[in-house]
Protein backbone atom coordinates (compact mmCIF):
# COMPACT_ATOMS: atom_id res chain seq x y z
CA UNK A 1 0.00 0.00 0.00
CA UNK A 2 1.87 4.00 -1.45
CA UNK A 3 2.81 5.46 2.50
CA UNK A 4 0.42 8.10 3.53
CA UNK A 5 1.06 11.34 1.75
CA UNK A 6 2.90 13.72 4.27
CA UNK A 7 0.62 17.10 4.32
CA UNK A 8 3.82 18.86 5.61
CA UNK A 9 5.86 17.83 2.55
CA UNK A 10 3.16 19.31 -0.21
CA UNK A 11 5.24 22.02 -1.96
CA UNK A 12 2.09 22.85 -3.79
CA UNK A 13 -1.63 23.23 -2.45
CA UNK A 14 -4.24 24.71 -3.98
CA UNK A 15 -7.93 25.65 -3.28
CA UNK A 16 -11.09 25.67 -5.21
CA UNK A 17 -14.85 24.76 -5.54
CA UNK A 18 -16.99 23.22 -7.50
CA UNK A 19 -19.72 25.67 -9.01
CA UNK A 20 -23.40 23.64 -9.82
CA UNK A 21 -24.35 25.68 -13.41
CA UNK A 22 -27.88 24.68 -13.78
CA UNK A 23 -26.87 21.18 -15.80
CA UNK A 24 -23.71 20.97 -15.56
CA UNK A 25 -20.96 20.65 -12.76
CA UNK A 26 -17.23 22.18 -12.91
CA UNK A 27 -14.68 22.94 -10.44
CA UNK A 28 -11.93 25.45 -10.55
CA UNK A 29 -9.20 26.61 -8.79
CA UNK A 30 -9.12 30.14 -6.53
CA UNK A 31 -5.66 31.67 -5.66
CA UNK A 32 -5.48 31.79 -1.69
CA UNK A 33 -3.13 33.68 0.08
CA UNK A 34 -0.19 31.43 2.47
CA UNK A 35 -2.28 31.48 5.47
CA UNK A 36 -5.59 30.04 4.04
CA UNK A 37 -3.10 26.92 2.17
CA UNK A 38 -2.12 26.44 6.17
CA UNK A 39 -5.19 26.27 7.29
CA UNK A 40 -6.20 23.60 4.34
CA UNK A 41 -3.05 21.60 5.72
CA UNK A 42 -4.51 21.46 9.25
CA UNK A 43 -7.74 20.57 7.86
CA UNK A 44 -6.42 17.47 6.53
CA UNK A 45 -4.54 16.15 9.69
CA UNK A 46 -7.89 17.30 11.18
CA UNK A 47 -10.03 14.76 8.78
CA UNK A 48 -7.28 11.99 9.70
CA UNK A 49 -7.23 12.33 13.64
CA UNK A 50 -11.45 12.74 13.28
CA UNK A 51 -11.49 9.32 11.09
CA UNK A 52 -9.22 7.72 13.89
CA UNK A 53 -11.35 8.75 16.56
CA UNK A 54 -14.30 7.27 14.64
CA UNK A 55 -13.43 4.18 15.40
CA UNK A 56 -11.58 1.03 12.72
CA UNK A 57 -11.11 1.52 8.91
CA UNK A 58 -14.05 -0.44 7.11
CA UNK A 59 -14.45 -0.99 3.52
CA UNK A 60 -17.65 1.53 2.66
CA UNK A 61 -20.60 -0.24 1.56
CA UNK A 62 -23.15 1.58 -0.18
CA UNK A 63 -26.04 -0.37 1.43
CA UNK A 64 -25.27 0.50 4.68
CA UNK A 65 -26.89 3.39 6.55
CA UNK A 66 -23.71 5.29 8.24
CA UNK A 67 -23.69 7.79 11.46
CA UNK A 68 -22.58 11.27 10.11
CA UNK A 69 -18.73 10.68 11.08
CA UNK A 70 -17.26 7.32 10.10
CA UNK A 71 -13.88 5.77 9.25
CA UNK A 72 -14.44 4.00 6.13
CA UNK A 73 -12.40 3.53 2.51
CA UNK A 74 -12.71 2.64 -1.03
CA UNK A 75 -10.67 1.94 -3.47
CA UNK A 76 -10.01 3.97 -6.31
CA UNK A 77 -10.63 1.09 -8.62
CA UNK A 78 -14.53 0.82 -7.47
CA UNK A 79 -16.78 2.14 -9.90
CA UNK A 80 -18.28 4.39 -7.00
CA UNK A 81 -15.01 6.35 -6.95
CA UNK A 82 -15.39 7.16 -10.62
CA UNK A 83 -16.65 11.09 -10.28
CA UNK A 84 -14.16 11.70 -7.01
CA UNK A 85 -11.64 10.18 -9.02
CA UNK A 86 -12.02 12.32 -12.36
CA UNK A 87 -11.76 15.37 -9.60
CA UNK A 88 -8.38 14.43 -8.20
CA UNK A 89 -7.46 13.51 -11.55
CA UNK A 90 -8.42 16.45 -13.13
CA UNK A 91 -5.37 18.74 -14.69
CA UNK A 92 -4.79 22.58 -15.42
CA UNK A 93 -8.39 23.36 -13.25
CA UNK A 94 -9.04 27.08 -14.77
CA UNK A 95 -8.02 29.45 -12.13
CA UNK A 96 -11.54 31.67 -11.36
CA UNK A 97 -10.76 33.97 -8.27
CA UNK A 98 -14.62 35.90 -9.19
CA UNK A 99 -16.13 31.95 -8.53
CA UNK A 100 -16.93 32.87 -5.24
CA UNK A 101 -18.95 36.02 -6.11
CA UNK A 102 -22.30 34.09 -5.88
CA UNK A 103 -21.42 31.50 -3.34
CA UNK A 104 -25.00 30.41 -4.14
CA UNK A 105 -23.46 28.17 -6.70
CA UNK A 106 -20.84 27.09 -4.54
CA UNK A 107 -21.65 22.78 -3.70
CA UNK A 108 -18.62 21.86 -2.12
CA UNK A 109 -14.73 23.31 -2.01
CA UNK A 110 -11.70 21.13 -2.17
CA UNK A 111 -7.61 21.18 -1.32
CA UNK A 112 -5.20 19.51 -4.29
CA UNK A 113 -2.14 19.21 -2.95
CA UNK A 114 1.19 17.62 -4.59
CA UNK A 115 4.60 16.81 -3.53
CA UNK A 116 8.00 16.80 -5.04
CA UNK A 117 7.43 13.03 -5.48
CA UNK A 118 4.73 13.82 -8.08
CA UNK A 119 1.97 12.23 -5.31
CA UNK A 120 -1.34 13.49 -4.48
CA UNK A 121 -3.87 14.32 -2.48
CA UNK A 122 -7.08 15.60 -2.76
CA UNK A 123 -9.75 16.57 0.11
CA UNK A 124 -12.99 17.22 -0.36
CA UNK A 125 -16.25 19.12 1.90
CA UNK A 126 -19.92 19.96 1.18
CA UNK A 127 -20.11 23.26 1.61
CA UNK A 128 -23.19 23.26 3.93
CA UNK A 129 -21.86 25.69 6.49
CA UNK A 130 -19.80 27.41 4.11
CA UNK A 131 -22.86 28.46 2.44
CA UNK A 132 -24.29 28.84 5.55
CA UNK A 133 -22.28 32.28 6.92
CA UNK A 134 -23.49 33.49 3.89
CA UNK A 135 -27.40 33.62 4.61
CA UNK A 136 -26.52 34.24 8.63
CA UNK A 137 -25.72 37.76 9.82
CA UNK A 138 -22.41 37.69 11.65
CA UNK A 139 -21.64 40.35 14.23
CA UNK A 140 -18.19 41.25 15.89
CA UNK A 141 -17.50 43.64 18.51
CA UNK A 142 -15.51 47.12 17.27
CA UNK A 143 -14.60 49.42 19.96
CA UNK A 144 -16.80 47.67 22.95
CA UNK A 145 -20.23 47.61 20.38
CA UNK A 146 -21.70 44.78 18.28
CA UNK A 147 -22.21 45.36 14.35
CA UNK A 148 -23.00 43.72 11.58
CA UNK A 149 -20.12 42.46 9.63
CA UNK A 150 -20.83 43.74 5.97
CA UNK A 151 -17.74 42.06 3.95
CA UNK A 152 -18.24 38.87 2.36
CA UNK A 153 -16.78 35.96 4.61
CA UNK A 154 -16.26 32.70 3.65
CA UNK A 155 -15.68 30.08 6.71
CA UNK A 156 -13.66 27.05 6.07
CA UNK A 157 -14.58 23.70 8.24
CA UNK A 158 -12.66 22.39 10.90
CA UNK A 159 -12.45 19.26 8.60
CA UNK A 160 -13.03 17.81 5.22
CA UNK A 161 -15.42 15.12 4.43
CA UNK A 162 -13.07 12.76 2.82
CA UNK A 163 -10.00 12.24 1.07
CA UNK A 164 -8.21 11.16 -2.01
CA UNK A 165 -5.18 9.69 -1.82
CA UNK A 166 -3.04 6.90 -4.15
CA UNK A 167 -3.91 4.68 -1.53
CA UNK A 168 -7.88 5.17 -2.33
CA UNK A 169 -10.75 7.29 -0.60
CA UNK A 170 -10.59 7.85 3.53
CA UNK A 171 -14.43 8.79 4.08
CA UNK A 172 -15.05 10.68 7.44
CA UNK A 173 -18.50 12.03 6.17
CA UNK A 174 -20.72 9.02 4.29
CA UNK A 175 -23.26 11.89 3.44
CA UNK A 176 -20.56 14.10 2.19
CA UNK A 177 -19.07 11.81 0.14
CA UNK A 178 -22.14 10.62 -1.34
CA UNK A 179 -23.05 14.10 -2.37
CA UNK A 180 -19.72 15.36 -3.94
CA UNK A 181 -19.45 11.74 -5.37
CA UNK A 182 -22.86 12.02 -6.92
CA UNK A 183 -23.35 8.21 -5.92
CA UNK A 184 -27.30 7.99 -5.82
CA UNK A 185 -26.91 8.81 -9.88
CA UNK A 186 -24.17 6.65 -10.28
CA UNK A 187 -25.92 4.01 -8.43
CA UNK A 188 -29.00 4.23 -10.16
CA UNK A 189 -27.51 4.20 -13.34
CA UNK A 190 -25.61 1.31 -12.71
CA UNK A 191 -28.85 -1.10 -11.67
CA UNK A 192 -28.78 -2.48 -15.00
CA UNK A 193 -25.17 -3.65 -14.44
CA UNK A 194 -25.19 -4.28 -10.96
CA UNK A 195 -28.62 -7.00 -11.92
CA UNK A 196 -26.87 -8.44 -15.23
CA UNK A 197 -23.96 -9.40 -13.24
CA UNK A 198 -25.82 -11.38 -10.34
CA UNK A 199 -27.88 -13.38 -13.15
CA UNK A 200 -24.84 -15.57 -13.97
CA UNK A 201 -24.62 -16.27 -10.18
CA UNK A 202 -28.20 -16.65 -9.50
CA UNK A 203 -29.98 -18.43 -12.61
CA UNK A 204 -32.49 -19.75 -10.83
CA UNK A 205 -34.07 -16.21 -9.49
CA UNK A 206 -36.04 -14.31 -12.09
CA UNK A 207 -34.45 -10.91 -11.57
CA UNK A 208 -35.91 -8.76 -13.92
CA UNK A 209 -38.86 -7.59 -11.62
CA UNK A 210 -36.02 -6.73 -9.25
CA UNK A 211 -34.15 -4.71 -11.87
CA UNK A 212 -37.33 -2.52 -12.95
CA UNK A 213 -37.91 -2.34 -9.00
CA UNK A 214 -34.68 -1.05 -8.42
CA UNK A 215 -34.82 1.51 -11.08
CA UNK A 216 -37.32 3.32 -9.63
CA UNK A 217 -36.15 2.56 -5.69
CA UNK A 218 -32.75 3.90 -4.76
CA UNK A 219 -32.42 2.13 -1.57
CA UNK A 220 -33.06 -1.23 -3.28
CA UNK A 221 -30.48 0.10 -6.30
CA UNK A 222 -27.91 0.39 -3.30
CA UNK A 223 -28.67 -3.12 -1.81
CA UNK A 224 -27.91 -4.29 -5.24
CA UNK A 225 -24.87 -2.03 -5.73
CA UNK A 226 -23.82 -3.55 -1.83
CA UNK A 227 -24.54 -7.37 -3.09
CA UNK A 228 -22.26 -7.12 -6.22
CA UNK A 229 -19.47 -5.49 -4.42
CA UNK A 230 -19.36 -8.31 -1.76
CA UNK A 231 -19.09 -10.63 -4.26
CA UNK A 232 -21.23 -13.30 -2.06
CA UNK A 233 -23.41 -14.79 -4.47
CA UNK A 234 -21.32 -17.19 -6.36
CA UNK A 235 -22.50 -20.80 -4.89
CA UNK A 236 -25.20 -19.71 -3.27
CA UNK A 237 -27.45 -22.99 -2.64
CA UNK A 238 -31.32 -22.31 -4.22
CA UNK A 239 -32.85 -24.22 -1.60
CA UNK A 240 -31.15 -22.74 1.01
CA UNK A 241 -31.82 -19.66 -0.31
CA UNK A 242 -35.55 -20.18 -0.60
CA UNK A 243 -35.63 -21.48 2.78
CA UNK A 244 -34.46 -18.37 4.12
CA UNK A 245 -36.91 -16.31 2.29
CA UNK A 246 -39.61 -18.58 4.08
CA UNK A 247 -38.35 -18.53 7.63
CA UNK A 248 -37.75 -14.78 7.17
CA UNK A 249 -41.22 -13.48 5.35
CA UNK A 250 -39.86 -13.61 2.37
CA UNK A 251 -42.45 -13.75 -0.44
CA UNK A 252 -41.51 -16.13 -3.07
CA UNK A 253 -42.97 -18.64 -5.79
CA UNK A 254 -40.96 -20.70 -8.09
CA UNK A 255 -41.89 -20.98 -11.72
CA UNK A 256 -40.72 -23.33 -13.95
CA UNK A 257 -37.51 -23.92 -12.12
CA UNK A 258 -36.97 -19.73 -11.07
CA UNK A 259 -37.81 -18.12 -8.12
CA UNK A 260 -40.06 -15.26 -8.72
CA UNK A 261 -40.27 -12.51 -5.60
CA UNK A 262 -43.61 -11.03 -5.31
CA UNK A 263 -43.63 -7.17 -5.36
CA UNK A 264 -43.93 -6.41 -1.93
CA UNK A 265 -40.88 -8.35 -0.93
CA UNK A 266 -37.97 -7.27 -3.53
CA UNK A 267 -36.34 -5.28 -0.34
CA UNK A 268 -36.46 -8.09 1.32
CA UNK A 269 -35.21 -10.31 -0.57
CA UNK A 270 -32.47 -7.93 -1.11
CA UNK A 271 -31.89 -7.93 2.47
CA UNK A 272 -31.61 -12.01 2.58
CA UNK A 273 -29.12 -11.76 -0.40
CA UNK A 274 -27.15 -8.58 1.37
CA UNK A 275 -26.95 -10.99 4.52
CA UNK A 276 -29.15 -8.49 6.34
CA UNK A 277 -32.28 -10.91 7.18
CA UNK A 278 -31.42 -13.24 8.84
CA UNK A 279 -32.87 -16.00 11.39
CA UNK A 280 -31.74 -17.09 15.34
CA UNK A 281 -33.49 -19.88 17.54
CA UNK A 282 -31.84 -19.63 20.89
CA UNK A 283 -34.54 -21.04 22.26
CA UNK A 284 -36.03 -24.04 21.26
CA UNK A 285 -38.82 -24.51 19.04
CA UNK A 286 -39.18 -20.72 18.78
CA UNK A 287 -37.00 -19.68 15.95
CA UNK A 288 -36.73 -15.37 15.42
CA UNK A 289 -36.17 -13.64 12.26
CA UNK A 290 -34.32 -10.04 11.99
CA UNK A 291 -33.37 -7.32 9.82
CA UNK A 292 -29.49 -5.95 10.39
CA UNK A 293 -29.36 -2.47 9.89
CA UNK A 294 -25.47 -3.09 9.76
CA UNK A 295 -23.82 -5.59 9.72
CA UNK A 296 -20.08 -7.16 9.33
CA UNK A 297 -18.36 -10.38 9.33
CA UNK A 298 -17.00 -11.75 12.21
CA UNK A 299 -13.46 -12.31 12.13
CA UNK A 300 -12.95 -10.00 9.48
CA UNK A 301 -13.93 -6.28 10.90
CA UNK A 302 -14.65 -7.49 14.21
CA UNK B 1 -19.03 19.27 -21.40
CA UNK B 2 -18.78 22.88 -22.89
CA UNK B 3 -17.53 25.19 -19.99
CA UNK B 4 -19.52 28.62 -19.96
CA UNK B 5 -17.53 31.75 -21.46
CA UNK B 6 -15.58 33.57 -18.64
CA UNK B 7 -13.76 36.59 -19.07
CA UNK B 8 -10.56 37.04 -17.40
CA UNK B 9 -9.80 38.81 -14.43
CA UNK B 10 -7.51 41.34 -13.05
CA UNK B 11 -8.21 44.12 -15.56
CA UNK B 12 -5.86 46.63 -13.58
CA UNK B 13 -2.82 43.71 -12.80
CA UNK B 14 -2.73 42.83 -16.39
CA UNK B 15 -3.41 46.99 -17.70
CA UNK B 16 -0.10 47.80 -15.59
CA UNK B 17 1.61 44.63 -16.79
CA UNK B 18 1.01 46.09 -20.26
CA UNK B 19 2.47 48.89 -19.79
CA UNK B 20 5.68 47.28 -17.90
CA UNK B 21 5.15 45.46 -21.68
CA UNK B 22 5.25 48.33 -23.59
CA UNK B 23 8.02 50.48 -21.36
CA UNK B 24 11.04 50.17 -23.70
CA UNK B 25 9.09 52.39 -25.96
CA UNK B 26 9.04 55.73 -23.06
CA UNK B 27 12.60 54.60 -23.13
CA UNK B 28 12.61 55.55 -26.93
CA UNK B 29 10.90 58.20 -26.60
CA UNK B 30 12.90 60.21 -23.63
CA UNK B 31 15.53 59.81 -25.80
CA UNK B 32 14.14 61.20 -28.82
CA UNK B 33 12.79 64.01 -27.03
CA UNK B 34 9.23 66.38 -28.41
CA UNK B 35 9.32 69.68 -29.78
CA UNK B 36 6.17 70.02 -28.07
CA UNK B 37 6.74 69.07 -24.47
CA UNK B 38 9.85 70.30 -22.96
CA UNK B 39 12.56 67.39 -22.08
CA UNK B 40 11.77 68.21 -17.97
CA UNK B 41 7.73 66.93 -18.60
CA UNK B 42 8.24 64.29 -20.82
CA UNK B 43 11.63 62.57 -19.04
CA UNK B 44 9.40 62.57 -15.81
CA UNK B 45 6.51 61.39 -17.78
CA UNK B 46 8.91 58.66 -19.73
CA UNK B 47 10.89 57.80 -16.09
CA UNK B 48 8.01 56.70 -14.03
CA UNK B 49 6.15 55.01 -16.89
CA UNK B 50 8.79 52.95 -16.92
CA UNK B 51 9.04 52.40 -13.41
CA UNK B 52 5.72 52.33 -11.74
CA UNK B 53 4.28 49.01 -14.29
CA UNK B 54 7.81 47.39 -13.75
CA UNK B 55 8.21 47.60 -10.00
CA UNK B 56 4.56 46.66 -10.15
CA UNK B 57 5.32 43.37 -12.43
CA UNK B 58 8.42 42.96 -9.74
CA UNK B 59 5.63 43.40 -6.80
CA UNK B 60 2.96 40.81 -8.44
CA UNK B 61 5.87 38.21 -8.86
CA UNK B 62 7.00 38.77 -5.42
CA UNK B 63 3.66 38.61 -4.12
CA UNK B 64 2.49 35.12 -5.87
CA UNK B 65 6.26 33.86 -4.28
CA UNK B 66 5.14 34.97 -0.64
CA UNK B 67 1.86 33.87 -0.73
CA UNK B 68 2.72 30.96 -2.46
CA UNK B 69 -0.22 31.52 -5.05
CA UNK B 70 0.83 28.80 -7.35
CA UNK B 71 -0.67 26.28 -9.93
CA UNK B 72 0.20 22.92 -11.25
CA UNK B 73 0.42 22.72 -15.36
CA UNK B 74 0.52 19.45 -17.27
CA UNK B 75 1.98 19.94 -20.23
CA UNK B 76 -0.16 18.83 -23.71
CA UNK B 77 1.94 20.19 -26.03
CA UNK B 78 3.73 23.41 -25.68
CA UNK B 79 4.34 25.70 -28.68
CA UNK B 80 7.57 28.22 -28.55
CA UNK B 81 6.73 31.57 -29.34
CA UNK B 82 9.06 33.25 -30.65
CA UNK B 83 7.46 34.55 -33.78
CA UNK B 84 5.58 36.56 -31.42
CA UNK B 85 8.53 39.11 -31.02
CA UNK B 86 7.81 40.37 -34.73
CA UNK B 87 4.29 41.47 -33.39
CA UNK B 88 6.36 42.94 -30.28
CA UNK B 89 8.72 44.73 -32.08
CA UNK B 90 6.15 46.19 -34.32
CA UNK B 91 3.88 47.56 -31.53
CA UNK B 92 7.03 49.34 -30.35
CA UNK B 93 7.53 51.23 -33.46
CA UNK B 94 4.19 51.90 -35.09
CA UNK B 95 4.00 54.52 -31.90
CA UNK B 96 7.22 56.14 -32.50
CA UNK B 97 6.99 56.27 -36.62
CA UNK B 98 5.53 60.11 -37.02
CA UNK B 99 7.37 61.38 -33.78
CA UNK B 100 9.20 63.20 -36.12
CA UNK B 101 6.55 66.21 -37.12
CA UNK B 102 6.29 68.14 -34.22
CA UNK B 103 2.72 69.07 -34.11
CA UNK B 104 0.36 68.93 -31.55
CA UNK B 105 -2.10 66.75 -34.30
CA UNK B 106 1.11 64.32 -34.56
CA UNK B 107 0.98 64.26 -30.83
CA UNK B 108 -2.41 63.24 -30.43
CA UNK B 109 -2.12 60.97 -33.33
CA UNK B 110 1.08 59.32 -31.61
CA UNK B 111 -0.95 59.10 -28.44
CA UNK B 112 -3.84 57.68 -30.26
CA UNK B 113 -1.51 54.99 -31.50
CA UNK B 114 -0.01 53.60 -28.13
CA UNK B 115 -3.65 53.86 -26.63
CA UNK B 116 -4.20 51.15 -29.69
CA UNK B 117 -1.67 49.07 -29.01
CA UNK B 118 -2.32 49.46 -24.74
CA UNK B 119 -5.50 48.12 -25.80
CA UNK B 120 -5.22 45.31 -28.45
CA UNK B 121 -2.02 43.99 -26.09
CA UNK B 122 -4.74 44.13 -22.71
CA UNK B 123 -7.65 42.78 -24.37
CA UNK B 124 -5.58 40.05 -26.00
CA UNK B 125 -3.56 38.90 -23.02
CA UNK B 126 -0.15 39.59 -24.68
CA UNK B 127 0.44 41.00 -21.50
CA UNK B 128 3.08 38.31 -20.84
CA UNK B 129 5.36 39.60 -23.69
CA UNK B 130 8.09 41.89 -21.88
CA UNK B 131 11.71 42.68 -22.81
CA UNK B 132 12.77 42.44 -19.55
CA UNK B 133 11.92 38.57 -19.35
CA UNK B 134 13.67 38.07 -22.16
CA UNK B 135 16.79 40.11 -20.92
CA UNK B 136 16.58 37.78 -17.67
CA UNK B 137 17.01 34.51 -19.99
CA UNK B 138 12.99 33.39 -19.99
CA UNK B 139 11.12 32.33 -22.80
CA UNK B 140 7.51 31.90 -23.32
CA UNK B 141 5.42 29.36 -24.17
CA UNK B 142 1.90 28.67 -24.65
CA UNK B 143 0.72 25.69 -22.91
CA UNK B 144 -2.20 23.25 -24.55
CA UNK B 145 -4.24 21.12 -22.21
CA UNK B 146 -3.32 17.40 -22.34
CA UNK B 147 -5.82 15.30 -24.54
CA UNK B 148 -7.85 13.69 -21.79
CA UNK B 149 -11.33 12.01 -21.18
CA UNK B 150 -11.39 13.86 -18.44
CA UNK B 151 -14.66 16.47 -18.40
CA UNK B 152 -13.19 18.04 -15.49
CA UNK B 153 -9.94 18.92 -16.90
CA UNK B 154 -9.42 22.45 -17.63
CA UNK B 155 -9.35 23.29 -21.30
CA UNK B 156 -7.85 26.48 -21.70
CA UNK B 157 -4.50 27.43 -23.30
CA UNK B 158 -2.09 29.24 -20.87
CA UNK B 159 1.22 31.03 -20.80
CA UNK B 160 3.94 29.93 -19.23
CA UNK B 161 6.65 32.10 -18.70
CA UNK B 162 10.08 30.16 -17.98
CA UNK B 163 13.69 29.87 -18.14
CA UNK B 164 13.36 26.05 -19.52
CA UNK B 165 14.73 26.44 -23.09
CA UNK B 166 12.40 23.28 -24.00
CA UNK B 167 8.85 22.41 -22.22
CA UNK B 168 7.96 18.56 -23.18
CA UNK B 169 4.41 16.68 -23.53
CA UNK B 170 3.72 15.20 -20.51
CA UNK B 171 5.89 18.03 -18.07
CA UNK B 172 4.35 18.75 -14.64
CA UNK B 173 5.11 22.31 -14.04
CA UNK B 174 4.47 24.22 -11.38
CA UNK B 175 4.61 28.03 -11.27
CA UNK B 176 3.49 30.95 -10.11
CA UNK B 177 0.42 32.97 -11.38
CA UNK B 178 0.65 36.44 -12.82
CA UNK B 179 -3.01 36.57 -14.61
CA UNK B 180 -5.38 33.88 -14.92
CA UNK B 181 -3.69 32.25 -18.05
CA UNK B 182 0.44 33.94 -17.16
CA UNK B 183 2.04 31.53 -15.33
CA UNK B 184 6.12 32.18 -14.30
CA UNK B 185 8.28 29.54 -13.47
CA UNK B 186 11.02 30.78 -11.04
CA UNK B 187 14.40 30.18 -11.26
CA UNK B 188 14.09 29.01 -7.15
CA UNK B 189 11.38 28.73 -5.41
CA UNK B 190 10.53 29.54 -1.57
CA UNK B 191 11.02 26.57 1.06
CA UNK B 192 7.25 25.37 2.21
CA UNK B 193 5.51 26.31 5.28
CA UNK B 194 5.71 23.10 7.84
CA UNK B 195 3.07 22.33 10.36
CA UNK B 196 3.21 20.34 13.28
CA UNK B 197 0.27 17.37 13.14
CA UNK B 198 -2.97 17.35 15.41
CA UNK B 199 -2.41 15.39 18.72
Amino acid sequence: MPAQFDVNAAELVEFGVGLDERKTQRYVSVPTDVNVKAALREMVMATRTEMKGAGDGADYDPGEKYSSHENLRLPLSSELASHILKIHSAVNLAVEPKALSDPTNVFCYFTRMRDKKGHKLSAIRRATTFKGVLKSRLVQFSTDALKLVEDKIFKLDRDFDFIVEESGIQILRPAGFEFVGALEGAILAAVDKNANSLKADLPFVDLESIQSYAKQHPRAARYLASIRTQQETKNINKAKLKALCESTGVKVTEVKGKLQVEDGSVMDFLGVLDRRLYQVELIKDSPESFRAASRSRIGQNG
Amino acid sequence: MPHPARTEGLKIARLLMVLSSVSPLFVLWAIRGSSLVPDSYLLTFCLLLVILPNFFLWLRIEGAKKHQVKSELIVGSAEDHRDHLLVYLFAMLVPLYPIDAGTWRDLAALIAAFGFVIFLFWHLNLHYMNIIFAIRGYRVFTILPPKDDNPLSGRTSLVLVTPRTNVLPGDRIIAYRLSDTVFFEAKECQPNLTLTPLN
